[in-house]
């Protein structure tokens, strides 16, 4: 990562979470702060083997369920193919929907899963599958894609947030919520609602306070603290001393989320839109270290007119995730950043009365693009009508674990709650190999 | 003699087919008629026979839906989703022309009163003037922005003749009406009825509905656009159908009509009786209906349920047949005395 990357300015990132701990051993679950119960220390840190470099997942959230048929999975010219024709790829065989023209000239660094059956056509339940991978037990709440992978990616001492979610729209924010579950709140999600002024929130520097003086204070902290660690070096004095840094780290982020110092042409790559720019903000968080950002584009529940709605968001979705992948390209972030794009579920091949596509959770798709796919892979398929999976068949557990792996997470890792262990997927649950690298 | 205000409708003959039917053109003086449909394929029904069906009248000739049909004497034309416009020899069946008509989706074909000009609108945002004579294209109207405010594709749905000829209207996503002269082909006035048009900016950050038909009163000097109301929930076609009526001389918008509980949707076609004493719209959100207006007050007098939600339909000359097709059905009706 070059220097550039950096917004927050400090060396530090080049710090890992695991390298971090690797030495550390000795120190108490407590350094960890808020993850509860969780024994975080048993199967974490030592296993230098897990290390897969320095990873980044931006998760394009397609809340409401975009239609599989309009994007990745197209069906012309059967009664449930809808009026839009197919279009050649880069990847010779492949063809979508000819609303994503951009996408259709970058398959190159994309692979697509067209086998998804998830079995919960609700938008709550749903959702809560595909961002868990499993569902919660009685007594046992799982966390979610972000807090995993921003236990597994985040840094110890990082400056920057580990998992930011943007879900400016209302519709089925109740229904895709953040949860670190038994991580703990040290993993959740920093939630941005507001779609007019974004930024982290809470982390404003009061205005009584000048930036001297403010500066000064940190200096302060700093100075009294070290000095009470001298010929101690208690791990609450260095958790303490984390907490600030990490706080004073955040409030120093505000920069991320003014993209008016993107370049022009940048800025057009994207395009306008309110999602245009919250991806140009998660290019920029995950270029500044922050492992997992989760743009969430509301709302593809198309009851009625689907045609017309997907008319409207789909060449969006083109633009934003074709200008991202080049964005990550021309960084050379593309190789460590997965982009992943999904919602809780796809649409029912059968068009409506009101031309519409209901929800559908039998037989839909998802995309993957950089981190360790395999480009260009397809996996899966659906019949010739799109209402059943007759290749490949996966479900929110498996689709959970290849966003892992493509991560570089291995999903075979545990973590134990007590003396239980965790496994990161429920046992028998396997990522598609034929897409990771 | 003037004509009563009967607008008694009611259904006499349900069609059942497998494909959506989208548009629709029917023979002059006949219960004859074709329609465009979901499967490419162009059928034809006529309710002189003993058991009327839909019979497919073309082989190949599209690949996507059929959004516009119309006719004149010797041709029927088609215009779909693979932009294409089909000239169809109404003998024979047979292509006798097949041209790639717009850059988009094209959304609608008119032809003129007097059969000499053909008019199609397409999501490129052009209305493209054909003869019907030689093919050419005489004219390429340009008046409606390509990107909704909200910087999202705009969509041209519309067209429409007034009865003389003289003018053509044609009306896009966000409500904007332009209207043209068939000679010189240059704007002679434009209407703005944005209440046709719902985006919704922070729920669920899409849009839906649009200025869907038009029809000019038979005197030329009022225009009704038809579309739905503002809708809160955009997933769905849940707001109450909307007619908004204009005077074209003093540009002003005279009335804004609301269709009850039972007529939700979008109104997808108008047609005025011949004397103009009412009014017909049909249109449907997950089924269909027809509304029928008393133009003089202006009011809905009447409206009749359909199985179906209506794409477009067709009233006879002397008032007493209309032909409605649709999602999956055609319903003829009758006029009771």
């Amino acid at each position: 990562m070059t220097p550039s990357h950096n917004f927050c300015g400090s060396h530090e990132h080049d710090l890992s979470r695991r390298s971090f701990l690797g030495g550390l051993s000795a120190v108490g679950a407590g350094l960890l702060g808020t993850s509860g119960a969780v024994n975080t220390f048993a199967a974490d840190g030592l296993n230098a083997a897990l290390k897969k470099g320095n990873k980044r997942v931006i998760l394009l959230w397609l809340a409401g369920g975009a239609s599989q048929l309009e994007t990745w999975d197209p069906k012309p010219g059967v009664p449930t193919g809808g009026p839009f024709a197919d279009i050649p790829t880069d990847i010779p065989g492949v063809h979508i929907s000819e609303l994503m023209p951009k996408m259709a000239k970058r398959m190159k660094h994309s692979c697509l899963i067209r086998s998804l059956n998830t079995k919960d056509g609700g938008h709550g339940g749903g959702a809560d599958l595909m961002l868990r991978g499993r569902r919660d037990e009685p007594t046992l709440k799982y966390p979610d894609l972000g807090a995993v992978v921003a236990k597994e990616l985040g840094r110890m001492d990082s400056q920057v947030p580990d998992y930011v979610n943007f879900y400016t729209s209302t519709e089925g924010r109740g229904s895709a919520k953040t949860t670190p579950g038994f991580l703990g709140a040290r993993y959740g999600a920093i939630n941005l609602h507001d779609g007019k002024k974004l930024s982290l929130p809470n982390i404003e520097k009061l205005e009584s306070i000048t930036k001297g003086d403010h500066e000064a204070r940190a200096d302060l902290r700093n100075f009294l603290s070290s000095r009470f660690d001298q010929g101690r070096g208690l791990s609450a004095v260095k958790s303490h001393a984390a907490a600030y840094a990490r706080v004073h780290g955040l409030m120093s982020c505000e920069k991320l989320f003014d993209i008016s110092d993107e370049p022009q042409h940048i800025r057009d790559m994207y395009g306008p839109t309110q999602f245009a720019e919250q991806t140009i903000m998660a290019r920029r968080m995950v270029e500044a270290g922050v492992p997992f950002v989760r743009v969430s584009r509301a709302w593809w529940d198309s009851h009625g007119q689907n045609f017309e709605t997907h008319l409207e968001m789909v060449p969006e979705l083109d633009r934003v995730l074709s200008a991202l992948i080049d964005d990550l390209k021309q960084r050379g972030m593309l190789e460590d950043t997965l982009v992943v794009t999904m919602g809780e579920f796809g649409r029912t091949p059968k068009i409506n009365g009101s031309l519409g596509r209901d929800h559908f959770a039998t037989a839909w798709s998802a995309s993957l693009h950089g981190g360790r796919t395999v480009p260009g892979a397809v996996y899966g398929k659906t019949d010739a009508h799109g209402n059943r999976v007759v290749e490949g068949e996966i479900g929110a557990g498996e689709m959970f674990a290849t966003i892992l792996e493509a991560a570089g997470i291995d999903h075979t890792r545990e973590y134990h709650v007590g003396a239980r262990p965790i496994p990161l997927v429920n046992p028998g649950i396997k990522p598609v190999t034929e897409v990771i690298a | 003699m003037d004509r009563p205000l009967n607008t008694n409708f009611v259904s006499k003959k349900e069609l059942n087919h497998k494909h959506i039917a989208f548009s629709m053109a029917r023979v002059p003086g006949s219960g004859h008629y074709y329609h465009g449909a979901s499967d490419s394929g162009v059928y034809q029904v006529d309710h002189a026979d003993e058991k009327p069906e839909a019979k497919r009248f073309t082989a190949e000739g599209h690949s996507s839906y059929i959004l516009g049909t119309a006719l004149n004497s010797r041709h029927l034309f088609t215009g779909g989703w693979d932009k294409n416009l089909i000239w169809w020899d109404r003998e024979t069946g047979k292509a006798v022309r097949k041209q790639k008509a717009h850059g988009k989706w094209l959304r609608g074909v008119e032809v003129s009163p007097c059969g000499k000009q053909l008019a199609t609108v397409s999501d490129d945002m052009v209305c493209r003037i054909w003869s019907t004579e030689t093919g050419s294209l005489l004219a390429e109207l340009k008046g409606h922005e390509a990107q909704t405010p909200n910087n999202y594709p705009s969509m041209l749905f519309c067209a429409r003749y007034s009865p003389d000829g003289s003018r053509l209207a044609t009306g896009d996503k966000v409500g904007h009406v332009v209207i043209w002269d068939t000679e010189s082909f240059k704007p002679l006035q434009t209407l703005d009825a944005p209440g046709h048009y719902t985006w919704d900016p922070s729920a669920r950050r899409h849009s839906i509905g649009g200025l869907r038909s038009i029809a000019f009163s038979p005197d030329g000097k009022q225009m009704y656009t038809g579309g739905i109301h503002k809708i809160g929930n955009v997933d769905h076609l849940g707001a109450k159908a909307r007619l908004e009526i204009f005077d074209l001389e003093t540009h002003e918008s005279l009335a804004v009509l609301s269709g009850s509980d039972k007529c939700k949707g979008l109104v997808e076609h108008i047609e005025f009786e011949s004397d103009g004493k009412w009014v017909v719209a049909g249109g449907g959100d997950h089924k269909g209906w027809l509304m029928f207006i008393d133009p003089s007050q202006p009011k809905i007098i009447r409206e009749v349920p359909l199985p179906m939600h209506v794409h477009e339909f067709n009233l006879n000359e002397v008032g007493n047949q209309i032909f409605t097709v649709g999602h999956e059905k055609s319903v003829r009706l009758d006029l009771q005395v």
